[in-house]
């Protein structure tokens, strides 16, 4: 069976339902399902049956919550609705349901979700990444079409790696912000999740574009990304960073890595080596930006004007903290102290002064690999295939080592598409392995074409997991 | 123990500027320092920016920056070129993100300075007096907070607060001085002529009990002491106070108790040792609200949704060519042009308004033909004497009378003229301020405005000019009064006066009305006297 077979992408809006009736108490990837999706126009979305990760805020018909999900939000109702969310109901999109996340995006296992962890498509005893776990389950399991995710370090590609399937992180700006619940206000950005290159091109074309309701998203003219997406790059040229090959890669992903090489030198691009020296300092430069913004911007949920308050506060103090205690789950609590801590009086110029020296020497390397040049930068998403549930709950720091591959790109600001590129068999499971092009800030339509021409040529995209598979229509 | 000699005070300034904008500083929700949403239900001017819903994000407001940038320019600040947004970080239920967002270390508007008039203890401006130079150390923009409240609204105690977001998010310019203030009348000076120009730029209506403005003091004393040295008390900060008179009593309280409060436990500034007070009205005092107010971390951080606000020279300019005339510019220029006293002067600057209607009576004077010094003085004339009276009574502002610049100056011209007396000038000022008049500019909206002279006309006010009467009259009272006119024909100028009532009375008896000026003039030359012109 295809993929252009398989699930919702075919399906009415009805057996979709259905499907997410029968697969999803076994995924988790949805906190909402919507009893009565029908779309309210028609456009370029028409019949393409989408999912929402629920840290983007959605006043939908049947007043379901929008909950970033956490306990501090399991029934706040968002009175308005996201830009992107909107942009994909005005183009005739069935949005069928609010998708499953690590609490405020924070993470990238699924596991820090209080409405419980998402389970991978192809292996039910592993993550699908994250944090846009749900969204990465639905499509990869063909419950929807097309999901939203939001990518502050990597939460769009490294799901679609380990999923399977195509993610798209734009460039900062590209998408308007507005209805996003703010994890790093600098680094966040909505984008599409979908099982063909085609479907992320249609969608990103609808979510883009200024929105005068969020002053960082860009006046740039926006392409119809899905025209010409067909034409390969002229004499693209790829550049494969030094720090790519490393050998805490996973073999499979090493071996994936190299066959993706090939499979471009195939179809006539010349590949160069390029370096990203600040790779490394990557992640303490990310943690430290992003935890510094994420203890601003979640200073708001403090059981005032909404969300969860606590029984009976003693006095204010009491009511702040015992609010956020029972609200936060031990990770957002773990990165607002963390965050906190940094924008300190007497650590500022340490270590968030340091951080934006950081964020600019990488935004510099990858100035410098483009300049080479080269059209795109190729590596993989993450260093390994999906692990098992509850394999590093306990360990914190090895968890963020794994986004050494994703934070640059939000560093830097620039767009990412990751898409599938090879599998791990590990005892009876097939794993994904999920390779990303990043390109220079505005490039999104090259890489479109770029990541087009490694699908044509590959059968990565067709492959469908078990639990879909088993499912009976 | 050493002695105080004496005692030095020392005043800096923070002033909170509610700037009038349609909508708040970040979002399009209406604002209540616009006079056409103030008094708005409580929690109506809310949105989900105002109230920091999950996925809301702030957009600046132009039109705040540029309030901000002209009363920069009108306090001869210079204009940053690249500004930013900060978020300032502290828990309070009034304050809807957990942060504020502010501007840390790139002020908008900077090193300004400012020319204090000396003034009277009512505020009038001592002309050839030296003025005090004070210094603007910056003027940046933030927003402001909600307002907690204790009781229930109507009064009704209750054992939690309430908090209304109406306010929240109103754009407010943060005005800091040097403490260069040396004494309370300065401040004070400084404080309405602030008020002022802000009034005149158009950026507040500066209503006081509406918190439009609100002011800060930061206070100490240096104390010089009999053996040679000297002491500088702690600065104690004064939090939100809303009137002239509670920042003359804060300060004037402070002046009094610091040296007390040295001499009782010998602390000086320093670090630590700067508190934040309260004004209690009720008992003019301060009062304590937190110790060492420096101890806070506010944890300060560039906000990234927003972009830096870059000012081009072009923009700056475009602004620059916005600002006003400034009052004390203007009453510096009636005293030029028209003669007029610096009291009067200073009267007319005092609200934009009666400023801007004088103004306004004065031009329609001279588009009818009276020279400048005339119509500057006829003008001021006319409001400050039968304006002011007649706002005294109704409680309004001289503008809100309803007279119109126009409508002076007609008066202003039959007075000249000759077509009517002092006090019938006077009473038709007063019928043109009568309520249920067709309002000012009514003729563009089709409704014809009445001719002033025709109105004149209508009620008896105008002086008829037959002169065969008048000589009549004349003949007739000075025949009658033959002592009294002895008395002027020998030099007793004043005695003349009694002669002049007689003819006005003559004359209204048989329903007429005469200028008293003229039958003066009339008289003196039938008595042959020469009166001097007035």
């Amino acid at each position: 069976m295809s993929a252009a077979q398989h699930g919702a992408a075919s399906a009415g809006t009805g057996e979709c339902l259905c499907r997410i009736h029968q697969l999803n108490p076994t995924l988790n990837a949805f906190i909402s399902v919507l009893p009565d999706p029908s779309p309210a126009t028609s456009g370029p979305l028409t019949g393409f049956t989408v999912a929402v990760k629920d840290n983007l805020c959605f006043a939908d018909h049947s007043n379901t919550p929008t909950t970033a999900g956490s306990r501090i939000l399991t029934n706040y109702k968002s009175p308005f609705t996201a830009t992107a969310v909107q942009r994909l109901i005005d183009a005739g999109a069935t949005i069928v349901g609010k998708t499953n996340l690590d609490e405020f995006a924070m993470g990238s296992t699924g596991e820090n979700s209080a409405f419980g962890p998402t389970r991978n498509p192809w292996d039910l005893d592993r993550i699908p990444g994250g944090s846009s776990s749900g969204s990465a389950g639905a499509v990869a399991a063909g419950l929807v079409r097309i999901a939203l995710g939001s990518d502050t370090g990597g939460s769009i590609r490294q799901p679609a790696g380990m999923c399977g399937i195509v993610g798209l992180k734009p460039t900062y700006g590209r998408v308007s912000r507005y209805g996003l619940i703010a994890y790093a206000s600098s680094l966040d950005q909505v984008g599409p999740m979908a099982r063909t290159v085609a479907d992320a091109a249609a969608a990103l074309t609808v979510i883009s574009g200024p929105d005068p309701l969020d002053s960082t998203c860009a006046d740039q003219p926006v392409p119809d990304f899905t025209r010409d997406l067909d034409r390969p790059v002229e004499h693209l040229t790829i550049g494969v960073p030094r720090q790519a090959r490393n050998e805490a890669n996973n073999p499979d992903v090493a071996v994936a890595l190299e066959a993706a090489i090939e499979t471009y030198r195939s179809l006539g691009a010349a590949v160069i080596e390029v370096d990203l020296p600040h790779t490394e300092h990557g992640i303490a430069a990310y943690y430290i930006v992003a935890l510094a913004e994420a203890s601003s911007n979640l200073a708001r949920f403090d059981g005032v004007r909404y969300g969860r308050r606590t029984a009976d506060p003693k006095d204010l103090m009491d009511l702040y903290a015992r609010s956020r205690a029972e609200g936060f789950g031990p990770e957002v609590q773990r990165r607002i102290m963390l965050g906190t801590y940094i924008l300190s009086a007497g650590y500022y110029e340490a270590y968030y002064t340091t951080a934006l020296k950081v964020r600019r020497l990488i935004k510099r390397d990858y100035d410098a690999a483009f300049g080479t040049p080269c059209d795109a930068i190729l590596m993989p998403t993450s260093p390994r295939p999906a692990f098992r549930l509850g394999e590093r709950v306990n360990d914190p720091l090895a968890m963020y080592l794994e986004d050494v591959y994703t934070v640059g790109v939000n560093l830097a600001g620039l767009p990412a598409i990751a898409f599938p590129a090879g599998f791990s068999r590990v005892g009876m499971s097939r794993l994904p392995i999920g390779m990303q092009l990043i390109g220079p800030a505005w490039q999104e339509a090259r890489l479109l074409r770029a990541a087009q021409m490694f699908e044509s040529a590959t059968q990565f995209h067709t492959q469908v997991p078990p639990c879909a598979e088993s499912d009976t229509r | 123990m050493p002695r105080i000699q004496s005692v030095q005070l020392k005043v800096g300034l923070e002033v909170h500027v509610e700037l009038a904008t349609r909508t708040k500083m970040f979002s399009r929700c209406p604002s209540p320092a616009h006079p056409e949403f103030d008094g708005a239900e409580p929690n109506s001017l809310i949105d989900p920016v105002v109230l920091a819903l999950p996925g809301a994000l702030p957009v600046m407001n132009r039109a705040a920056i540029e309030m901000a940038m002209m009363v920069g320019l009108a306090l001869n600040c210079s204009i940053a070129e690249r500004t930013k947004w900060d978020r300032k970080s502290y828990f309070y239920p009034d304050l809807p993100k957990g942060y504020q967002i502010s501007q840390y270390d790139l002020p908008l508007c900077f090193d300004g300075a400012v020319d204090v008039p000396a003034t009277d203890d009512k505020g009038f401006i001592i002309p050839d007096a030296e003025p005090a130079r004070i210094g603007i150390i910056r003027a940046h923009l933030e927003e402001d907070a909600g307002k907690l409240l204790h009781e229930a609204p109507g009064g009704g105690a209750i054992d939690f607060s309430i908090v209304d977001w109406n306010r929240a998010g109103t754009p407010l310019l943060e005005i800091v001085t040097q403490p260069d203030f040396t004494h309370a009348d300065q401040v004070l000076s400084f404080a309405r002529m602030l008020r002022n120009i802000c009034r005149f730029l158009g950026v507040t209506e500066g209503i006081m009990q509406k918190g439009h403005i609100r002011f800060e003091p930061n206070i100490n004393t240096i104390l010089t002491l009999d053996d040679g040295r000297t002491a500088t008390t702690p600065i104690t900060e004064v939090k939100n106070l809303n009137s002239f008179k509670a920042l003359r009593g804060a300060i004037e309280h402070e002046l009094r108790e610091q040296p007390r409060r040295w001499l009782g436990d010998g602390r000086e500034m320093g670090a630590g040792q700067k508190r934040t007070m309260g004004w209690d009205d009720a008992r003019q005092q301060t009062s304590i609200q937190r110790e060492k107010e420096d101890a806070h971390d506010y944890r300060y951080f560039p906000d990234p949704d927003l972009l830096p606000v870059v000012i081009s020279r072009a923009w700056r300019d475009e602004v620059a060519a916005r600002l006003p005339e400034l009052p004390l510019a203007r009453q510096k220029r009636y005293m030029e042009m028209y003669a007029l006293a610096a009291k009067e002067a200073a009267a007319l600057v005092e609200e934009r308004d009666v400023c801007l209607l004088c103004e306004a009576a004065i031009d329609a004077m001279q588009r009818r033909g009276m020279d400048a010094p005339r119509a500057g003085r006829a003008a001021a004339n006319f409001i400050l004497q039968s304006g002011a009276k007649r706002a005294n009574e109704r409680d309004v502002l001289i503008s809100d009378l309803g007279i119109t610049g126009d409508e002076i100056a007609q008066i202003a011209l039959l007075r000249e003229e000759g077509k009517l007396s002092a006090a019938g000038a006077d009473e038709l000022f007063g019928i043109l301020c009568e309520p249920g008049r067709p309002p000012a500019g009514a003729a563009t909206l089709g409704v014809p405005e009445r001719d002033v002279e025709t109105l004149a006309g209508d009620r008896g006010l105008l002086i008829i000019r037959d002169d065969a009467a008048l000589d009549r009259w004349c003949d007739e009272v000075i025949a009658k009064n033959d002592k009294v006119a002895a008395d002027v024909r020998a030099g007793k100028a004043a005695a003349i006066g009694r002669l002049v009532g007689e003819v006005v009375k003559l004359a209204a008896a048989q329903g007429q009305r005469v200028d008293a000026k003229v039958v003066r003039d009339e008289l003196a030359k039938k008595l042959g006297v020469s009166e001097p012109r007035r």
